[in-house]
């Protein structure tokens, strides 16, 4: 599009007018933010900031009643991680119905994006995200979190659960693909038969 | 010749060929559980279902041979309909394990799911018939509820092994493999089990649990172990392989290769390796780099002249064995490789199903490059005699044979070119760092004369380097400088020199190698061996 020439006409009145008007704006806000209770700053860290409940902060390692973790070290959250900060190494469970989990499971917390793949990703609901958004350490070593520690999260009720899987979607996206294909080309709606 | 249309390509089939390999020849799929190309047909999964024309019914392409004329489509409505209906079928009882299946990701009912099925089950989770899961049969994991039964692993140890030791027990939905009373394989081939089982039912013990399979990079290799030379890929991740699996040749190896082969990437990361060259002063190892190393041997190796021995292994591939050879050549000296006979033994047959008594990958090269020339025992002697001023060796071989080590003791300066750290390295006065078989590219010869390529996966450790590219340094400093920076150039140089591998180089060797043609004097005095 070309660019044009817009004449903008402005109404300025001379004289101390103007500023008064100005004056007042300022003054309003003033009062609003010191007896008003309007104020943006919040008085951290006594005070926390509100986040949604789909927050995504640092991850939480769900568990079973047994306090095992429920990761079945299937490495989905490691695969669809775009930051590669996911480290899994896989154990052998007793439980045959359950056969695997994770021996180590590590999150390096500065390389991660908190974009929520790995939550999506899971398949056992194993790994959440809380609303906790303070990281701390003295070392690029204490950023990596391990198993344990991504577990005990959970008892950390002061920011509550973040982004977790709940009641969206769970046909995954080449799934969707596939069935789109096949409706496409063979005119076949997979699915039980209608009755 | 019959000639028949898949859809809607025609495709010309030596007569006795089945549907769904001539769909192959075309780079048609069929959809297929039971069918295994090197194995008999056995047509119980139905996947395989097509259209024929001019056939009432749907019919296995597994089983059914291709006539003049013959019209087949495999994704008419019809058959894409059969393919998902049988899928149903074979998932009716599967259980929903992917995530802890180790055979997700390359798994032949995932797979079709995704291509033919996306049904949702009409199954509960609770409703599925339970079966063993977890039962250890020693190399191999086995899981019934997994298996669709297609009797590939029972196909496999009645034709292939002849152990019989899978059989299929109950009837119904109950049916499932065992072998008697859970008794563990035992034959050298457990590992193409977990390979031909199409589903995750049989897993190796070696690999669960230790990668998933789409981390992993394949490159085309060749199996180090012994004399056959079984065509391999390396499956690495990260520059450390994690498994090797054959790769299919029909004139090698067809699918298979044996568990000692399997287990020969484990040498590979060792914390043993040799990483970096080393002299020998009066105070004991002294580490250095590999150039300077190179100018002390070139050095010594120009002061022996014809009292210079070399001693080249098996283990070494051709170009290795090529550049070495031009160094004995140049430096005058004796030169051999047959540190325990090891040209005996390449075609003795150790079981009958691939493995042999040579576990040397490249015997056949050493002899076709014409390396047994002075008799290992006349270096020795001449060691002994101190006739020999400076001994290179290619490989540790020699320094292992108690019968040698008198006479090396006597030799002035023992250069030896090695992949692992081990005791008998003691006994040289230089140590330069070799890389291994899946840290270079080259080419093996098997016992069949087939050259065949080996490719690299991952770089060599620290500064090991190709055995060639060792020689070649040498060669520079003593003024002869080699006129190859590659391995593809090294056998070039090798294929104008050697008249048996004229015409050859790595772009005609493809993959699966190219057969030499047989010196009559050699297979009948080999065969007779034998």
């Amino acid at each position: 599009m070309a660019a044009r020439v817009v004449t903008v006409d402005r109404d300025t009145k001379p004289g101390i007018y103007p500023v008064l008007i100005g004056m007042a704006i300022t003054f309003k806000n003033m009062f609003k933010t010191m007896f008003g209770g309007a104020a943006a700053t919040i008085q951290f860290p006594e005070e926390k900031r509100k986040t949604s409940g789909r927050y995504r902060g640092i991850h939480i390692l769900t568990q079973r009643l047994d306090g095992t973790p429920k990761c079945v070290a299937c490495y989905m959250c490691a695969t669809a991680c775009p930051a590669e900060c996911i480290y899994i190494e896989a154990g052998e469970r007793p439980e045959a119905t359950i056969e695997k989990y994770p021996t180590r499971f590590e999150i390096d917390l500065l390389r991660c994006v908190y974009c929520g793949f790995c939550v999506d990703a899971c398949p056992e609901e194993a790994i959440f995200m809380s609303r906790e958004n303070d990281l701390v350490g003295t070392s690029r070593a204490e950023m990596i979190i391990d198993r344990d520690r991504l577990m005990e999260r959970a008892k950390l009720v002061e920011y509550g659960p973040g982004y977790r899987p709940t009641d969206h979607d769970v046909r995954r996206p080449v799934r969707i693909a596939a069935l789109e294909r096949l409706k496409h080309e063979h005119g076949i709606v997979p699915g039980p038969p209608s009755r | 010749m019959p000639k028949c249309t898949i859809d809607g390509r025609e495709v010309d089939v030596p007569p006795g060929t089945t549907v769904i390999q001539a769909g192959l020849m075309v780079g048609i799929e069929i959809p297929h559980f039971c069918w295994h190309p090197d194995l008999p047909v056995d047509g119980n999964c139905r996947m395989c279902l097509v259209e024929i024309e001019k056939m009432p019914k749907l019919q296995i392409a597994c089983n059914t041979m291709v006539t003049d004329g013959m019209v087949v489509r495999t994704t008419s409505e019809k058959a894409v309909q059969a393919h998902r209906t049988t899928l149903e079928f074979l998932l009716v009882n599967h259980p929903i394990d992917c995530p802890v299946c180790d055979q997700a990701g390359e798994c032949y009912l995932q797979d079709q799911y995704m291509e033919h099925g996306l049904h949702d089950s009409k199954v509960q989770p609770e409703e599925k018939v339970r079966k063993r899961k977890v039962v250890d049969l020693g190399p191999i994991m086995l899981d019934a509820e997994r298996c669709v039964l297609c009797s590939r692993c029972i196909r496999f140890e009645a034709e292939v092994t002849r152990t019989n030791s899978f059989e299929f027990v109950n009837r119904g939905d109950q049916t499932q493999i065992s072998t008697f009373e859970n008794r563990p394989i035992m034959h050298n081939y457990a590992g193409n089990l977990a390979d031909v089982c199409p589903v995750g039912a049989l897993l190796s013990h070696d690999f669960r649990f230790k990668m998933r399979v789409w981390f992993l990079e394949a490159t085309d290799s060749v199996c180090p172990g012994c004399s056959t030379g079984c065509n391999i890929f390396i499956d690495h991740r990260d520059g450390e392989a994690q498994r090797l699996r054959p790769r299919r040749n029909v004139e090698v190896n067809k699918s298979w290769m044996c568990d000692i082969g399997r287990k020969e990437y484990k040498e590979i990361a060792l914390d043993t390796r040799v990483t970096a060259a080393r002299v020998r002063s009066p105070s004991g190892w002294e580490g250095t780099s590999n150039p300077t190393a190179l100018d002390t041997l070139a050095e010594r190796l120009q002061e022996a002249g014809a009292a210079s021995a070399f001693v080249a292994t098996p283990q070494a591939t051709n170009e290795d064995l090529f550049a070495f050879r031009t160094l004995a050549e140049r430096a005058g000296g004796m030169l051999d490789f047959r540190v325990g006979d090891p040209q005996d033994r390449v075609r003795v047959r150790e079981d009958g199903v691939l493995l042999r008594a040579d576990r040397n990958p490249n015997t056949q090269g050493c002899l076709d490059l014409g390396l047994g020339r002075s008799g290992v025992s006349e270096i020795v002697k001449a060691c002994a005699a101190g006739k020999v001023k400076a001994l290179l060796l290619q490989g540790p071989e020699l320094l292992r044979r108690p019968e040698a080590l008198e006479a090396i003791a006597k030799v002035p300066l023992v250069a030896v070119m090695a992949a692992h750290e081990e005791p008998s390295l003691d006994r040289a006065h230089l140590v330069l760092p070799a890389a291994m078989w899946a840290e270079v590219d080259g080419t093996f010869t098997n016992y069949q004369r087939r050259v065949q390529r080996i490719r690299r996966a991952f770089p060599a450790p620290d500064s090991a380097a190709p055995r060639w590219a060792l020689a070649a340094g040498a060669l520079k400093r003593l003024g002869a400088p080699f006129a190859a920076t590659s391995a593809r150039e090294v056998f070039a140089l090798l294929a104008r020199a050697v008249p048996d591998y004229a015409g050859l180089d790595f772009r005609s060797l493809g993959t699966g190698g190219r057969a030499l043609p047989e010196r009559p004097d050699q297979a009948a005095t080999q065969e007779a061996r034998a």
